[in-house]
C-alpha cells in the first residue's frame, strides 16, 4: 500500500514536472519572406497632391490588362504590393480628368529599396524657361533689326 | 489643358496631328501673302515666349486649379500668327517641362490654337464697325479672349470625354473632367478681362499694331 502511493506521487511528480516540458516543447517555426511594397506619390507640377485620382497597375507579363486599380488618397499616395513571382518592369498610370502620368518600376531580385523622383526644381524651371524666353526675344531683336 | 502623353490613344494623336498639319499650312500661307511676312515675327516671338511661360501662373480654384493659357490674346493680337505661335509655344512646353506631351502636340495645338483663330475672327469684326471706341475695342477684346478659353475647353471636354479608357471607372473619371472644365468657366472672365485691357492698352499706345493684322 505504501509502495502503491510512492508510485503514485512519482507518477504525479513526473507529470507536474513534464507538463511545463511540454508546453514548451512545441517547436517554432518563423518563415520570413521579403515584401516590397511600392508607395506612389502623385503630384501635380504645382505640387498640389492628386487626390482622388485613378491609379492602374500592369505587371510585367501582361501589359495590356490591369493587375491591379486604385485611387490615390488625399495626399496623393498610392501602396500596392507587387508579385514577387513576376519581376520586370511594372507600369504604374495615375490618371484624372485628362492629366496623368506613367511611372515604369523595375521589380526583381537585383533591385533593392529604390526611389524615382520625378520633376524639377524650381531654379531649374527659373533658368529652363529664362533660356527659352531669351531665345524667343533674340528671334524678336533679329527680325526687329535695321534692314530685316 | 494641356493633355500629356499616354493619356489618348495613338489614333487620336494622329488624326491631331492631321487636324494641325492643315490648319498650319493655311496660316503660314496667310502670312506669306502678306506684304511683308516677317514684319510680325518679332510680335509673334514675344508673345509666344508669354504663351510659354504663362503656363505656369497658376490660379487656385478649389478642388482644382487652373492655369492663364492667352490664346485669345495671342489671336487678338497675332491673327494668322497665332496658331504657328501656340504650336512652337506647346513644343517648348512639352520638352522643356512635360507640360503636354510630343504625341498630343497636334491634338493640344488644335485644343489651344484653333480657338485662337476663331478669337481672332471675333476681334476683326470691330473693323465692321466705323468707330472704334475704347469700348468696343475693350468689349471685342473680352468677347475674344472668353470665347478662345470656352472653345478651347469644350473641345478638350469632348476629347477626354471620347476616349476614356475601359480599365478606369468611368464615372469618377467622368465627374473629374466635369469638375476641371467647370474650374475654367472662371478663368473665361479672367481671360477675357485680360485680354480686353491689353486691347485697350494697346489701341492707346501703339493702334497700328492692332490694325496690322
Amino acid at each position: 500500500m505504501v509502495r502503491l502511493r510512492l508510485v503514485t506521487a512519482l507518477v504525479w511528480l513526473l507529470v507536474m514536472l513534464a507538463l511545463p516540458l511540454t508546453a514548451y516543447a512545441h517547436g517554432v517555426i518563423v518563415d520570413y519572406m521579403v515584401d516590397t511594397t511600392i508607395k506612389i506619390v502623385a503630384r501635380y507640377d504645382t505640387g498640389e497632391p492628386m487626390a482622388g485620382a485613378q491609379v492602374v497597375v500592369y505587371a510585367p507579363d501582361d501589359p495590356a490588362v490591369p493587375w491591379l486599380t486604385g485611387v490615390c488618397d488625399e495626399e496623393g499616395c498610392f501602396t500596392f504590393t507587387p508579385d514577387a513571382s513576376k519581376p520586370g518592369i511594372w507600369v504604374v498610370q495615375v490618371r484624372k480628368a485628362g492629366h496623368g502620368g506613367m511611372v515604369h518600376i523595375p521589380v526583381g531580385e537585383s533591385v533593392a529599396a529604390t526611389t524615382g523622383v520625378g520633376g524639377f526644381s524650381v531654379l531649374q524651371i527659373v533658368l529652363m524657361s529664362m533660356c527659352v524666353i531669351w531665345g524667343f526675344v533674340g528671334t524678336a531683336l533679329y527680325f526687329s533689326r535695321r534692314g530685316a | 489643358m494641356h493633355i500629356p502623353d499616354g493619356i489618348l490613344p495613338a489614333t487620336v494623336c494622329a488624326a491631331g496631328y492631321a487636324a494641325a498639319a492643315p490648319v498650319t499650312w493655311y496660316s503660314v500661307r496667310r502670312i506669306n501673302q502678306r506684304e511683308n511676312p516677317r514684319a510680325d515675327i518679332p510680335k509673334a516671338s514675344l508673345l509666344t515666349a508669354a504663351f510659354f511661360v504663362v503656363s505656369w501662373i497658376h490660379i487656385p480654384l478649389p478642388p482644382t486649379s487652373v492655369h492663364l493659357v492667352l490664346n485669345g490674346l495671342l489671336g487678338v493680337v497675332l491673327g494668322y500668327f497665332a496658331f504657328p505661335a501656340i504650336l512652337i509655344g506647346l513644343f517648348f512646353q512639352a520638352v522643356m517641362f512635360q507640360h503636354g506631351g510630343l504625341t498630343t502636340l497636334g491634338v493640344n495645338a488644335i485644343i489651344m490654337g484653333l480657338p485662337a483663330l476663331v478669337s481672332y475672327y471675333i476681334f476683326r469684326m470691330r473693323n465692321i464697325l466705323e468707330k472704334k471706341s475704347q469700348l468696343i475695342t475693350g468689349v471685342f477684346g473680352f468677347v475674344a479672349g472668353f470665347a478662345a478659353i470656352g472653345i478651347s475647353v469644350a473641345l478638350f471636354l469632348v476629347i477626354l470625354l471620347t476616349n476614356i479608357p475601359a480599365e478606369l471607372d468611368v464615372a469618377t473619371e467622368r465627374t473629374a473632367i466635369y469638375t476641371l472644365a467647370l474650374a475654367h468657366l472662371p478663368l473665361m472672365v479672367i481671360e477675357g478681362v485680360f485680354t480686353g485691357l491689353v486691347a485697350v492698352f494697346l489701341q492707346r499706345v501703339r493702334p497700328q499694331l492692332l490694325d496690322s493684322i
